[in-house]
């Protein structure tokens, strides 16, 4: 009888902890059960639950801009609800990572095609969105720049993204301290350009005067921000980041050797350092401190974020060339729509994007909110009547100066790191054609 | 409570019913000591055992996100062993093990034995310090050691160049030749806490009468200590090598957060790689075949200190 | 060693300068966390830092919970308590078992366990995410929750605690005619009760450290804890010290204040665990 009892009792307490821990989860997760539950419900015809993940792009980081816009899009679809989640650089393709493992990916996301496109999108987890691309909308987004067309497509020939803005990236200087320095000679203020020769001075002249901790920062401690080391030493002597069909990196190529082997000479003669302890992030922070008189990672955006933070004026200017020719590395942003299987919910995805995207009012308000530029160019100036207008107006002349978008190459993941791992190399004193030829060895080798 | 150090550990009573039980008995045994078991049984084949089968499993294929695994035997394997950067990561995590085991265990040894003997309040007083960083966590100490590292305005370089140690600001974690040791400092200084803590209980519990009995004897501090204090702590010392090397292995929070394997991999550690392989670039199969190795190694590992160690015990 | 008061020795000056240095060394960076997390960018971003901050703001407390950093702080804590009771419970109830009962299998089990030890948590990570996902549990606390539960350190240490235990005790308790739930409760739990002490500090710690487990089961920006919930704010595009200062230090509080008030048995805890090596 004892044992009886016992065997109940034991069985009893294994049963009441298993029950205790189902009993939790729905307390403890009761928000993101309702999610996970929409699936089900979807396709029913009542309200669909779609979840939209977003990167940092301006103040789509921000809820209170992001809730606005989801609350102008429930006025018109209010059966349409729409999760956001935010995230960031440094875990953000973490996450999506283990969310595609856990088949728990979101419905929408938001980021460029580097990452929907040949990643993503690369491996089949994407809708294809060439129902979103109208002949209208292509049409109007061909005339803005045919190269955002081609970003959004897949080597397929499908449309894994659809873009809402663009913007060129580019670098600044400290205005204010390149005219105490006299290095304000070397830059042409007319056209925002320099060359390769006047940057090595001003950055000479700017060391000498000792009145900046270092001149420049070639930071490579990670990937993030690498848009601005490419086009540095890519535009210094006018090289090539991939051949012209995006099918080799061509990193070690005379042009760009020549370009990093000069960034090593400045780095040993103090004129610039390189920081493999510094990421993009932290470039700019030095930037905003005064502690570096020019950032290699600057956009509209950004100049709006470090508005309040600095003390001088940020002066936007292109990579420094050898020959004039700037070619400044282009970001586009878009949406995409991960396949989660659920057609309902595609549907809904799709809707969502069209309004954030397409729709006259919403449209200009989603690109405002980005700090970038539309990709349809019937929405004209965006920034008309706003504050930002003179601002925004100085980025537009960077536009045109936007080079090949050579960031849907294959391997792009692998190349990203491989090219940080390069930088540390070169600063770090090494041989810089054996540093380059393993770069475009791995990178190439990733390909596949 | 009446398990203590110093009473010779329990072996040869438990095998008292192991003679001549009955059959019934023993099955009676069985199921209730299966009864007890499950709770834990459940989550320990369902968390650890399954993943760890699924974890060799994939390490036999060419795993990667959103396609069907290929089967290539031991090419993970072989890989590996041409892989430049998982030897130099291999290395890296050997650097940090071997530098970080044998400071911590030596020093917590000596910051114990310095303050055991102390009013009990300072002794707690210490006691309390060193364990400070453990509970900070190790994501909060490492930011602020990030900032206190930093090249331009990190305290580390100020007070440096104050002192006159350097002329020019190092960057600490952007050098290869320094980055590794920075790191091997925080892990330090997150280390040290649980063995001091240990040691002092566990010198505390040495028999004063045979200390004492050995001075008069003649025998000086050094020979009291190797013949009559560490004979005693040697169950404590194999704990503390056991949890510090499992530690140093897995340190990972450091490097992601600090410097993400650089530069140019000189922090680049095991388990990092094998969190890049998979998380950056979907090599499952790959980074599991790397952990494989990595259990593989930490076991022989805690077997041989086992070994070693055990044997001034018995 | 020498006697409790002894006079100066140079030996002992020696060991007091190291001591001291030692306790600057690691309490420092808890004062920099703390000092930092009221400081404005101005005063954090300059080559020559301020001991004390002379212009004490709370800004960055404010930037800091325009996130759900009091959310993410609950999470922790329901991740460590959760899993320190669970842990305790399951490891006590085997521990038992696995030191004073002959069954068959039990070579096997413990043999499991052992080599289970070694083996680094994050190796089986990948199954274990492909895993939760199956179960549906993936960026929920019981993702993180669970495999520490799993985790077999705890029923080691519990072996070796019921090892201690005197068979005599048992066997009268047989004697008595006391079941195996009784026995259990009346006798082998008060017996245990540092080991589990020692077992659910360790597991609390443990838990509230595990970031890389938070890492990568924990996505949304609802379910993260406060170490993940840092390491997120260091944003690409904006590495702000006075903001993840204000984070690191709001997840230190909790943690230190339970410490500092549990301090003695903290380190009765710590010892107790490894009383048998």
């Amino acid at each position: 009888m004892k044992k009886a009892l016992a065997l109940v009792m034991a069985g009893a307490m294994a049963l009441s902890m298993v029950a205790c821990g189902g009993g939790s989860t729905s307390t403890a997760t009761s928000g993101s059960t309702a999610a996970s539950t929409g699936t089900s419900t979807a396709s029913s015809g009542a309200a669909t639950e779609i979840t939209l993940w977003t990167y940092p792009i301006g103040s789509w980081q921000k809820e209170e801009t992001v809730n606005g816009f989801i609350a102008e899009f429930n006025k018109q679809y209010p059966d349409i609800k729409v999760n956001v989640e935010y995230l960031d650089y440094t875990n953000g393709d973490d996450k999506v990572t283990t969310a595609i493992e856990a088949k728990n990916t979101p419905d929408i996301i938001f980021e460029g095609p580097e990452r929907l496109v040949s990643n993503w999108g690369a491996k089949g987890l994407m809708v294809d969105l060439s129902d979103l691309w109208t002949e209208e909308a292509t049409a109007d987004i061909s005339k803005t720049s045919e190269a955002v067309v081609n970003a959004c497509k897949g080597a397929d020939g499908k449309y894994y993204e659809y873009p809402l803005c663009m913007t060129a990236h580019n670098m600044a200087i400290n205005y204010e301290l390149f005219k105490e320095t006299g290095a304000l000679q070397y830059i042409d203020e007319e056209t925002r350009t320099w060359t390769t020769d006047n940057f090595v001075k001003a950055l000479e002249t700017l060391r000498d005067s000792g009145k900046v901790m270092t001149p420049a920062i070639v930071y490579c401690g990670g990937q993030g921000g690498d848009q601005g080391t490419r086009a540095l030493v890519n535009n210094l002597y006018s090289g090539t980041y991939t051949n012209a069909d995006h099918t080799a990196y061509t990193a070690n190529s005379a042009e760009n050797v020549k370009a990093l082997e000069l960034l090593q000479k400045l780095n040993n003669e103090k004129a610039l350092t390189f920081d493999p302890a510094l990421q993009a992030s932290d470039e700019l922070q030095m930037f905003a401190n005064g502690t570096a008189a020019m950032t290699f990672c600057w956009n509209a955006s950004n100049e709006a974020t470090y508005a309040e933070q600095v003390t001088f004026t940020p002066y936007a200017m292109n990579f420094p060339t050898d020959d004039g020719k700037v070619e400044l590395c282009g970001g586009i942003w878009g949406f995409g729509i991960f396949d989660n299987g659920d057609d309902a919910k595609i549907e809904a995805a799709k809707t969502f994007i069209k309004f954030i995207c397409d729709d006259a009012t919403q449209g200009p308000a989603s690109v405002q909110a980005t700090g970038f530029f539309p990709v349809r160019s019937s929405f004209g100036n965006v920034y008309a009547g706003t504050e930002d207008e003179t601002r925004m107006a100085t980025f537009q002349t960077f536009l045109p100066n936007m080079g090949d978008y050579y960031n849907v190459t294959g391997g792009w993941t692998e190349q990203r790191t491989a090219w940080w791992n390069m930088l540390q190399e070169v600063g770090n004193g090494s041989d810089v054609q054996a540093a380059a030829d393993k770069f475009v060895e791995t990178s190439n080798a990733a390909i596949g | 409570m009446t398990t203590s150090a110093t009473k010779q550990p329990v072996k040869g009573p438990s095998k008292r019913s192991g003679l001549g039980i009955s059959r019934a008995e023993a099955r009676r045994e069985t199921i209730a000591a299966y009864l007890f078991l499950l709770p834990f049984l459940i989550v320990f084949v369902g968390f650890v055992l399954i993943p760890m089968v699924m974890c060799l499993w994939t390490s036999f294929f060419d795993s990667t996100m959103a396609r069907e695994d290929i089967f290539v035997g031991f090419g993970n394997y072989i890989k590996m062993f041409q892989d430049d950067i998982f030897w130099k990561a291999l290395m890296n995590t050997a650097l940090i093990v071997v530098v970080a085991v044998p400071t911590v265990t030596a020093f917590s040894l000596w910051v114990a034995s310095a303050i055991y003997k102390m009013k009990a309040a300072s002794c707690s007083f210490f006691r309390c310090i060193f364990y400070l960083p453990v509970v900070t966590g190790t994501v909060a100490v490492t930011v602020v050691w990030k900032w206190m590292f930093n090249n331009y305005y990190g305290i580390i370089n100020y007070v440096a160049k104050g002192v006159g140690v350097i002329d020019n600001n190092v960057n600490w974690l952007g050098n290869p030749k320094t980055a590794i040791w920075c790191i091997i400092l925080i892990l330090f200084t997150t280390s040290i806490g649980q063995p001091i803590v240990l040691y002092v209980s566990a010198l505390g519990n040495v028999d004063a009468s045979l200390t004492e009995a050995a001075q008069v004897d003649g025998a000086t501090k050094l020979q009291t200590f190797w013949k009559i204090m560490w004979p005693q702590i040697t169950p404590t010392t194999l704990y503390i090598l056991v949890i510090t090397t499992i530690n140093s292995f897995q340190c990972f929070a450091l490097i992601q957060l600090l410097t993400s394997g650089g530069p140019n991999h000189a922090t680049d550690t095991i388990m990092y790689y094998i969190y890049y392989q998979a998380f950056k670039l979907y090599q499952y199969g790959y980074g599991n075949a790397m952990g494989v190795i990595l259990a593989i190694i930490i076991a022989l590992l805690s077997a041989l200190q086992f070994k070693v160690a055990g044997k001034g015990n018995d | 060693m020498n006697t409790v008061t002894g006079k100066m020795t140079p030996y002992k000056v020696i060991s007091g300068i190291i001591l001291a240095i030692l306790t600057v060394f690691l309490v420092f960076p808890l004062y920099w966390i703390f000092t930092g997390s009221v400081k404005t960018a101005a005063d954090i971003n300059t080559p020559t830092p301020q001991w004390f901050p002379t212009n004490p703001t709370l800004a960055n407390y404010e930037k800091l919970f325009d996130n759900p950093a009091l959310l993410w702080l609950w999470n922790t804590i329901f991740i460590a308590v959760v899993a320190m009771a669970l842990t305790c419970i399951t490891a006590a109830m085997a521990g038992y078992v696995l030191a004073k009962k002959k069954f068959y299998g039990r070579t096997v089990i413990f043999s499991l366990i052992v080599c289970a030890m070694a083996l680094p948590k994050q190796v089986i990570l990948i199954p274990l995410l492909k895993e939760m996902s199956f179960l549906g549990i993936h960026d929920t606390l019981w993702a993180v929750i669970l495999p520490t539960v799993g985790w077999p350190f705890g029923v080691f240490l519990m072996k070796q605690f019921s090892e201690g235990i005197p068979n005599e005790m048992l066997e009268a308790a047989r004697i008595d005619g006391a079941g195996e739930i009784r026995t259990f409760v009346q006798i082998i739990l008060p017996m245990v009760k540092p080991g589990i002490g020692a077992l659910a500090i360790f597991t609390f710690i443990t838990a509230w450290n595990d970031y890389f487990m938070q890492l990568i089961m924990l996505t949304k920006n609802t379910s993260l804890t406060i170490s993940l919930g840092i390491a997120n704010l260091q944003a690409e595009m904006a590495t702000d010290f006075g903001l993840i200062m204000a984070g690191a230090a709001v997840a230190a509080i909790p943690i230190l204040a339970v410490f500092l008030m549990f301090q003695k048995y903290f380190t009765q805890g710590i010892t107790m665990g490894a009383v048998k090596g």
